[in-house]
Formats: C-alpha cells, structure tokens, sequence
C-alpha cells in the first residue's frame, strides 16, 4: 500500500493531526465507518485491476512468443524431427500458461464478492446505529420495546442466503405451530 | 454481435469482457449502473444485456423492468451474488431470461449466452 492510500484511509477514517483536539463522539459515527469501508472497497476494487493488467500482460507476451515459435517452425533448419517436437512441447506449454492466466483472472471475482459482502456490513452497521441512536435518544426503553426493535434490526437486514434457509426453516416451524394452536 | 455489460464493479467487467472475447464476442459496450445502461442502450445496436443485480443510481431490477417497457425480445441473462430461490424468481418476473450466480466459470457463461442466443 503507497503513502496516496494511506492518505485515503485516514482521510476517511477522519484521523486528526498529532495534538488535535479529539472529535466529538457524534462525528465518529456511522458515516466514517462507512467512508472507511468504502475506502478500503475503492483501493482492493484499484489494486485488482492492477493484478488484471498484469495478467493481460503476461497474456499478451505468451501470445507473441506463441507467434514467433510459429515462424521459427516454419524455417528450414528447424524441420528436424527433435526440433519440430520440442518446438511443440514449447506451444503446449504456452498454451498452459495462458489458460492458468485466464483461470487467475476469473479468480479475480472475489474481489465483487467481498465488496457486497462489506456492503452487506455497512447495512447491518447503519442499523445498529440507528437502534443504539433510538435507544439513547428516547431513554432507556422497557423490555417490550427493545425486542421490537431487535427484531426489527434482524428481519430488514440484507441477509446472507445460509441464514435465509435458516429464516425459512423457522418460519415454517412458526406456522406448523400455529396451524396446531 | 453488440452485448452490453452493466456492472458497478470495473475488475467484474472487465472478467465478463474477458470471457466473451475469449468465446467469439469482442464487439462490446460497457456501463456501471442501470441508468447508464439505458443511455447506452438508446445509442442502439445492441443485441444483448448482460447486468448485475445490485448497483448504485439504478439497480438491476428496475434496469430490467425498464429494458423490458421498451424492448421485450432482446435477451437479458444476470450475473449476480443474490442466490436466494425467491431474488431469482423477482429477477424472472421482472424480465431476465437466464440468471448466474458469482462466482461464475467461463463455461457457465458461455452455455448461458449460448443457450440464449439458440
């Protein structure tokens, strides 16, 4: 990571001078970490493109080598039985090593994956924000109140597709039971 | 062959982009939300969508349903994280032809786009 990226992350963690005055509590609160994860998104989102520019690279000379052993095959002193094989072996190899950068740049989807899976995060984060600034605005609430608000949090989130199968079961269950009450 | 990609993520392009020139499709235009892909889809001439589902300014639902309000035939396949049995039904209701779940294999996309295209 270069010195730009650290700058970035600081900037969005929203990290102060040596000697400043610390922030209010307020102002450290859902928007920086959010900023934070974006952050952090941006930069892994730059550097896998990098890696993918390499990749192309590397893609890009195997083909040009594949190239020049084509016409190298071609030449007169180089139709010798032994010569012709290991040219082939040669081609083969290369052809190895362009399908293994292929396969390396379809790897490269996690870096999507991940990026949802912190999108997902900053939804649950935004929401427990929103609980604990419920919680403090009003007052301590009374217990009936609370678990609504707990199962509010837990039924809109953007939930992984385990625990939907999971959800599903229990409603299911719930049904079962009331069918029998 | 004109096929327009709508993604968010530029590395989830540039894979798809990828794959396609890798299987015959090299003629390709990009956009990196719904609303884009619309514009994109105005200038005409393409002959395909391929869209992910979750994006800023327009997602690809209401990408979809807007796709859909205008051209009924062209084929729309989405490549997308959501697996959940009922995001694939939405997706269906709403117009998509085929659906894929990241992460894909290059093959996967290839049967898809060929089935699609018969």
């Amino acid at each position: 990571m270069d010195q730009s990226e650290i700058d970035a992350l600081l900037k969005a963690a929203g990290a102060q001078p040596a000697g400043a005055k610390p922030r209010k509590a307020e102002a450290a609160g859902e928007g920086q970490v959010i900023s934070e994860l974006d952050a952090v998104t941006a930069v892994t989102e730059r550097e896998t493109n990098k890696v993918m520019d390499q990749l192309d690279l590397i893609s890009q000379l195997v083909g040009k080598q594949q190239q020049l052993i084509t016409e190298v095959m071609q030449q007169p002193g180089a139709q010798d039985k032994a010569v012709q094989e290991a040219i082939r072996e040669i081609m083969a190899s290369g052809k190895e090593i362009q399908d293994k950068v292929f396969e390396a740049m379809d790897l490269m989807q996690f870096q999507d994956i991940t990026r949802q899976k912190l999108e997902r995060i900053v939804f649950h984060l935004r929401q427990i924000h929103d609980y604990i600034v419920d919680l403090l605005g009003t007052g301590l609430k009374n217990e009936t109140e609370r678990a609504s608000i707990s199962r509010s949090i837990h039924l809109t989130g953007t939930t992984p597709d385990e625990q939907k199968a999971h959800a599903d079961a229990v409603v299911e269950e719930f049904q079962k039971r009331q069918k029998k009450d | 062959m004109k096929i327009l990609i709508v993604d968010d993520s530029s590395t989830m392009r540039r894979i798809i982009i990828n794959t396609l020139s890798r299987i015959g499709y090299t003629d390709i235009v990009e956009a990196e939300h719904g609303k884009a892909g619309l514009e994109k889809l105005g200038q005409g001439g393409v002959e395909m969508i391929i869209t992910d589902w979750n994006m800023p300014e327009m997602d690809g639902l209401e990408f979809v349903q807007n796709v859909r309000g205008q051209n009924p035939n062209i084929p729309i396949l989405m490549v997308t994280t959501n697996a959940a049995k009922e995001d694939i039904v939405q997706a269906l209701q709403a117009g998509v032809n085929n659906y894929v779940v990241k992460p894909f294999t290059p093959d996967t996309l290839k049967e898809k786009i060929e089935s699609l295209l018969g």
